[in-house]
């Protein structure tokens, strides 16, 4: 049986109007109009959510879990990442967003930023005991790690393969409170506030460093909105957290470079999906390896970039390097874990290719489908018009190689080929 | 008229099959690479390991190809007059050939040693130069095979099996 894939992306079949603009948008070429109406091939979507940015007409929205899904628990776990910090005006302190979740019902909130300086730790440890996969490449952009399995599985090797920040502190505070609290592990609700579908996508169906242990993914706009309203009530309470400014860098690409490398790695920082792509494509070739990490990320100046986030990634970006610089360092209880993770607590399992490079599984019959391909391409006008729903000419002519479209579907041949039968 | 030939100790009864049956190529694709153009240099040879990778040959296979490719698409780019690449590919194997317009090779042992270049300083600047090319080329091709004269053109031929 095909295995099926969680996207975070709802189409809305009744508002779209065939317009293009996703399919040309989309990275990995997963979309398509058939009969007026966009189709997403589940197998080639990664969830940058590209597509929901572009499209005019509301035809395709992201999906994340609402606010309320915290009622459903009895000890209720808020895990804030770090684009969060950078969604308010200057005169609403950091802390006071912070205050707000308590007020807003959640027991506990952590900062994923807490978990900064151990995953530096570990990745500066990672990248010195795997100099035979060098580069490595960053783990924390799922949309990057689902790209690396459609399109360049051969580079699954070389990405860190050690659990994901929130994933550690999902497994750490669960542990904790279940403990404290005198609760079972299932009747504490762990969630996170997120700033882009792929991790509302990673959180539904995790893949490696992933692992299914949160109970949700709420996007950082609803948390943002609940906030705001909230602000006037919470002046005169006090609630008793330290923040993690500290650790704020994982919001932004080029931050987290700077952090991990020193003499011995060098690092480079790519943020936007094109970018990104045109890296790994590098990578594959081998005229990268003389770095020993790459930082990835599929938005644009990196999570600050995400489409579930309120405020412009480079507003964004300036706050949160402002209170990055204005803040002090914290020792963190969760610091002594480093040797959980030299125990090998935090690795995951490789991850699987999910290929849509082979034309067919057999070599024959993918040289035929080549030959075929390079034959109907020959054929198409390359005008890459979009008229027959596939982003270009290259995309028809394997659509067709692959009995998902017809070459009458080709609007330019179709009428060449009238003219000609009525001279 | 020097000529040079390797073929690793894997691949020897392969390439004995090759040899005899000669079939023919399934599927041949040309290239053209010009004198000193490297902004364009390597395009080809990152095509290759496209198309093979559509084809499904395996990702340990695609890292000799590309490394080999590469290292003899920049070997015409930086130290030629230009020329062509023609890739033949067959159902166990991919055969690709780098004719270049000359100024061919003078001394062919000498450049097939580590660490030896005559790189300019164009070449240099670009990155390249370093001597290891050709070495590289040995390293993961399962058969290597050169000539060259000086004031000839030389043709390099590479064959790895899947
Ligand atoms: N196609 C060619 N035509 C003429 N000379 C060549 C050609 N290929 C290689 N050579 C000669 O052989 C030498 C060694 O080549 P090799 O690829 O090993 O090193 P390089 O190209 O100089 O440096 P590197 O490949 O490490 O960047 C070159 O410097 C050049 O003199
Ligand atoms: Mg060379």
């Amino acid at each position: 049986m095909e295995q099926t894939y969680f996207h975070a992306i709802d189409l809305i079949n009744d508002k779209c109007k065939g317009c293009m603009h996703c399919v040309r948008t989309c990275p990995t070429e997963a979309l398509r109009i058939r009969n007026g109406r966009v189709h997403l091939d589940d197998k080639r979507c990664v969830d940058c959510g590209k597509c929901i940015a572009v499209c005019p007409f509301g035809a395709i929205v992201a999906s994340s879990d609402p606010l309320s899904i915290r009622n459903d628990y009895k000890f209720k776990v808020a895990i804030i990442t770090a684009p969060y910090a950078g969604q308010f005006t200057e005169d609403i302190e950091y802390s006071t967003t912070i205050k707000s979740l308590y007020h807003l019902g959640f027991d506990r909130v952590i900062e994923e930023s807490m978990a900064t300086n151990i995953m530096t730790k570990m990745k500066r440890h990672y990248i010195a005991n795997n100099k035979d996969k060098k580069p490595i490449l960053s783990s924390n952009c799922p949309a990057v790690i689902r790209l690396i399995q459609v399109r360049f599985p051969s580079l699954l090797p070389n990405i860190f393969h050690v659990e994901a920040p929130m994933s550690v502190l999902s497994m750490y505070y669960r542990e904790k409170y279940s403990a404290i609290e005198g609760l079972d592990p299932s009747e504490i609700g762990v969630f996170v506030a997120v700033p882009c579908i792929a991790q509302v996508a990673a959180v539904h169906q995790p893949q490696g460093a992933y692992k299914r242990n949160l109970d949700g993914a709420i996007a950082i706009r609803d948390v943002y909105n609940a906030v705001r309203n909230d602000l006037a009530d919470i002046r005169n309470l006090d609630y008793d957290f330290i923040t993690h400014e500290n650790g704020l860098s994982r919001a932004l690409s080029g931050q987290e470079a700077d952090e991990v490398g020193n003499d011995q790695i060098r690092t480079i920082a790519v943020s936007g999906i094109e970018n990104v792509i045109d890296i790994l494509q590098k990578v594959e070739d081998h005229i990268l390896d003389q770095y020993d990490y790459i930082v990835l990320r599929s938005c644009t100046s990196g999570c600050v970039g995400g489409i579930l986030n309120v405020e412009n990634p480079f507003i964004a970006r300036s706050r949160i390097q402002t209170l990055i610089r204005a803040s002090k360092h914290h020792d963190h209880e969760l610091d002594p874990m480093f040797s959980s993770y030299l125990n090998g607590e935090f690795d995951v399992l490789p991850l699987e290719p999910r290929s849509i490079m082979q034309l067919d599984t057999d070599m024959k019959q993918a040289i035929i489908k080549m030959k075929k391909l390079n034959e109907i391409k020959e054929q198409l006008p390359s005008i890459d018009c979009g008229a027959c729903g596939a982003p270009n000419c290259q995309a028809l002519a394997e659509d067709i190689v692959q009995g998902k479209a017809c070459i009458d579907d080709c609007v330019i041949l179709l009428k060449k080929n009238k003219n000609k039968k009525s001279d | 008229m020097a000529v040079y030939c390797n073929i690793s100790e894997d691949a020897q009864q392969k390439y004995e099959h090759f040899t005899k049956e000669k079939p023919n190529p399934e599927m041949s694709i040309e290239y053209k690479v010009g004198h000193k153009d490297f902004v364009n240099s390597g395009k080809a040879s990152s095509e290759i390991k496209l198309m093979l990778k559509r084809l499904g040959v395996n990702p340990e296979i695609l890292r000799k190809v590309a490394v080999a490719s590469y290292e003899a698409e920049i070997n015409v780019t930086a130290h030629s007059l230009g020329g062509d690449i023609i890739c033949d590919i067959y159902l166990d194997c991919v055969h690709i050939k780098f004719i270049d317009n000359g100024p061919g090779i003078k001394n062919l042992e000498k450049a097939l040693e580590p660490g030896w270049s005559t790189a300019d300083d164009l070449v240099r600047e670009m990155g390249f130069g370093a001597g290891l090319g050709l070495p590289n080329i040995k390293k993961n091709a399962d058969v290597m095979h050169i000539e060259s004269a000086e004031n000839q053109s030389t043709i390099l031929q590479i064959i790895v099996f899947y």
